[in-house]
């Protein structure tokens, strides 16, 4: 009997252990392959380059993967970011006006942190309707979420009439800012985020809560667990890492269309998935949350850099993906 | 005298347990045979191998003279065997008649379903049947009885040689039952065989002819239902004699009688009716009863996971009548519950994390002291023996015995005073059970509460100081010291005769 309980424990560490490895070992390999072809890939520049161009997409995984640990989705993560988006971009242009005007000196001082201040506010209230709605409804939260997906994208068209608010430069520093003249201000923020992930799941008795609610809600709720306020806060947290991502993207384009952040959402849920987070809930952390993401921004750094169509790009992390899962439905069938 | 079924020599074991143990059966047409015996004793398995969804390890089933080592589940149905179970197994939203013909729905000349035909059908097979229903309405709006004659009625609608019946008459009124037995009348006289599995010992004299008594697996005896007794069934279900596994030493001298837990008049519409009864400190109190019986429904309410209509907790003269599980806990109860892999476990977690997991939600901290966590779980699941290469190990790699250690060592760790054990030892080798009782014992003797619902009698009397039966959602007797014995558990379990067993 013993014998046997440790043949089993020896498997389902063995896989643990290689779910991280394997994808450590396709970075490493797709790194190779690319700078074989192209030498420049492995560049410094172009290093911090892919660290950049994956900045936004690491911050909104972190929030979508804390939430499948907690057994829970949202597609409309998205929607969230290109709303918040364009609401940013409106409440500035709005205080400031267009270049050429004269404006008061208040509205110059706290137009940006004004801006920053609604951004957030949104976030954390399309956070609360979301989670909420989820708990209320006793929905699968990919239904729930795939209306807010839609609805949130409404909004954000009707907002701009389809047209883009122009910033013309007066909110660059957050996503083209440079620390040293060398570390972006995104990347700081990435791996800040990373960081803040790793230590709420590991060290915080809340990321115990959000497994523990992950792997089985019944038994959390019988062990005294609030099981609806984890995840309306798992949601909140989702709608706050939303806002941060917005404010990057948008500072970085340098305008805001109501459709800028929609990429994200399956981009978000593929990263995850990829580096390991179950979509059933209770597993992964936060190491698999930034392979996952690294993982998908080299495929598409190292396509454009191997002078490949970057079309194939989706088609790759398509495939990715399955294999991904197939992988872990495989080993936990065992 | 033909007969329609014949097993002979059935032989079925699991893991640990032989649910059938070289069972002959012979089903003679027209007939309606009971088979009764205790949880456990083999009912289902047998029924699962006749319907087809289960294999025996070997055997032989003979049906219209032809021999079979197993039956496939459509070889069984085009046998003319039908089972109807204890849950209708009816599509809501469709009507009365396509849920007779759901599987062979009547089509017309271009594949498309016929439902003037249908219903036609299904109208004359429901007047045969004496059955008054109209095959038009949605089954979502039928009652309770109406449903099951529906099932009934579909079980009729193919080729109906043998009809299984599992518990048909469990939540039916007087009236209901009735109508149920016309139709079975009806059927019999046609030529039908009727297998007749009910725990309704008044019942089975009522519809059947020969009634079989399985014992572990075992045939005890058939006998023709007129030249028996009720109490001669009773004790061939009991056997000669249960074998002990753990002998407790029950002299209570734990038992704290000025410090005790009330459960008063706990209520909830058509599952619990006005439960009151209280357990003193150190003392183990069990709950036995079918299972259906409302144990575990009342067991949910005290620890506040369930609504309920009515019903105070007091502990030491206090009101702690608990609002939600998380208040449970914060009082000091702790509830381990039926099924540990539906709402006991976090299956794919370390040990640890399910240790610690309701002291953790019963404190205030907001982060994680994983050190001392990791030094004091381990010393936990040292104390309560989870055998185990590391507590960073995932529950699911334990057995079962193991698993139920690591959810006691959980509230234990929450430091839990009263604790209510539903089923402990469910699914668990002999050897891990016997620590279960151990350690159960010793609870008691640091001066716990502890309520015990189990459906294993013998473990009720081995472990138990006093024990209350319920029968249909009510607390029906509390028996005690020399009166806690198989026989009273099981008459009061289903009603025999009460009068008779006072005396």
């Amino acid at each position: 009997m013993t014998e046997n309980v440790q043949i089993k424990e020896r498997k389902s560490r063995r896989f643990n252990l290689s779910q991280s490895m394997i994808l450590i070992l396709l970075i490493v390999l797709l790194s190779i392959i690319a700078t074989v072809v192209n030498p420049n890939f492995i560049r410094f520049t172009n290093l911090i380059n892919i660290l950049q161009q994956i900045a936004v997409l690491g911050i909104v995984a972190s929030g979508v993967g804390m939430l499948l640990v907690s057994g829970e989705i949202d597609i409309s993560v998205g929607s969230q970011v290109s709303l918040m988006g364009v609401i940013l971009a409106m409440t500035i242009q709005k205080m400031l006006g267009l270049p050429e005007g004269n404006v008061a000196q208040w509205r110059q001082t706290l137009a940006i942190p004004f801006a920053v201040f609604i951004t957030f506010a949104v976030g954390f209230v399309l956070g609360l309707i979301n989670g909420i709605t989820v708990i209320k409804s006793k929905a699968h939260s990919f239904i729930i979420t795939l209306g807010f997906m839609l609805a949130y994208k409404g909004v954000a068209l009707l907002t701009t009439g389809g047209a883009s608010y122009m910033l013309f430069g007066t909110f660059e520093t957050l996503g083209r800012g440079r620390v040293l003249h060398f570390i972006p201000i995104p990347v700081l923020f990435l791996i800040g985020i990373i960081l803040v992930t790793h230590i709420i799941l590991k060290y915080f008795r809340y990321g115990r809560f959000l497994y523990a609610v992950g792997d089985n809600r019944k038994a959390a709720y019988v062990s005294g667990i609030n099981t609806n306020r984890i995840t309306v806060t798992a949601y909140i947290v989702v709608g706050l890492l939303d806002a941060l991502a917005a404010l990057i993207l948008i500072s970085r384009v340098g305008s805001a269309l109501a459709t800028t952040g929609d990429p994200y959402a399956l981009d978000a849920l593929a990263a995850v998935i990829v580096g390991g987070v179950s979509i059933l809930g209770g597993k992964g952390n936060a190491l698999s949350i930034f392979l996952g993401v690294v993982l998908i921004g080299l495929i598409g750094n190292a396509l454009i850099i191997m002078n490949v169509n970057p079309y194939v790009r989706d088609v790759v992390i398509g495939l990715i993906i399955i294999i991904a899962v197939s992988i872990g439905q495989f080993s936990t069938q065992k | 005298m033909e007969l329609v079924l014949q097993a002979i020599d059935i032989n079925k074991t699991y893991p640990g347990v032989k649910a059938l143990d070289s069972f002959d059966f012979e089903l003679i047409k027209g007939e309606v045979q009971a088979l009764v015996g205790q949880n456990g004793a083999g009912k289902s398995t047998f029924i699962e191998i006749i319907a087809g969804s289960l294999r025996p390890d070997s055997g032989k089933i003979i049906i219209e003279g032809k021999e079979f080592e197993y039956l496939e589940p459509f070889q069984s149905i085009e046998l003319g065997i039908q089972t109807v179970h204890q849950e209708t197994q009816l599509v809501n939203e469709l009507s009365v008649a396509e849920n007779i013909y759901l599987f062979d729905i009547p089509v017309n000349r271009w594949g498309l379903v016929d439902y003037q035909l249908c219903k036609e059908r299904a109208s004359s097979l429901l007047e045969e049947l004496g059955i008054d229903i109209d095959p038009d309405l949605k089954v979502e709006k039928l009652t309770f009885i109406e449903k099951k004659l529906v099932s009934i009625a579909k079980a009729f609608s193919r080729k109906a040689e043998i009809l299984i019946l599992d518990e048909p008459t469990a939540s039916l009124d007087e009236k209901g039952k009735e109508i149920l037995f016309d139709v079975i009348r009806r059927g019999t006289k046609r030529g039908l065989s009727v297998i007749y599995i009910s725990h309704n010992l008044g019942e089975i004299f009522e519809i059947s002819s020969r009634v079989t008594v399985l014992k572990d697996g075992k045939k005890v005896g058939t006998h023709e239902t007129s030249k028996i007794s009720m109490n001669t069934i009773v004790s061939e279900m009991i056997g000669k004699k249960a074998t002990t596994i753990y002998v407790r030493d029950k002299h209570g001298k734990w038992i704290d009688e000025q410090n005790k837990l009330e459960v008063v008049d706990y209520s909830q519409a058509g599952v619990v009716e006005n439960v009151t009864f209280s357990v003193s400190r150190g003392e183990i109190f069990g709950l036995g009863g079918l299972v259906g019986s409302g144990r575990t429904e009342l067991a949910r309410m005290i620890f506040g996971l369930d609504e309920k209509d009515s019903g105070r907790l007091i502990y030491c003269g206090k009101d702690i009548t608990p609002k939600s599980p998380y208040d449970a806990i914060q009082k000091g109860i702790g509830y381990l519950t039926e099924d540990r892999k539906e709402d006991g476990l976090l299956l794919e977690r370390p040990i640890l994390e399910n240790v610690s997991l309701v002291r953790l939600a019963k404190s205030n901290r907001f982060f994680l002291n994983l050190l001392q966590e990791k030094i004091e779980t381990k010393e936990m699941s040292d104390k309560i023996q989870i055998k185990t290469p590391s507590i960073e190990n995932i529950v699911l790699t334990l057995s079962g015995g193991n698993q139920q250690k690591v959810i006691l060592a959980k509230w234990l760790f929450a430091g839990a005073e009263i604790l209510i054990f539903d089923e402990p030892t469910v699914g668990i080798d002999v050897g891990a059970k016997g620590e279960i009782y151990r350690m159960i014992e010793q609870l008691a003797s640091e001066g716990k509460v502890i309520i015990m619902i189990s459906s294993d009698n013998p473990e009720l009397i081995t472990m138990c100081d006093r024990v209350g039966i319920m029968r249909n959602g009510k607390l029906v007797t509390i028996l005690e010291n020399e009166n806690i014995n198989e026989e009273n558990i099981l008459r009061y379990s289903m009603g025999v005769i009460e009068e008779e067993v006072q005396k």
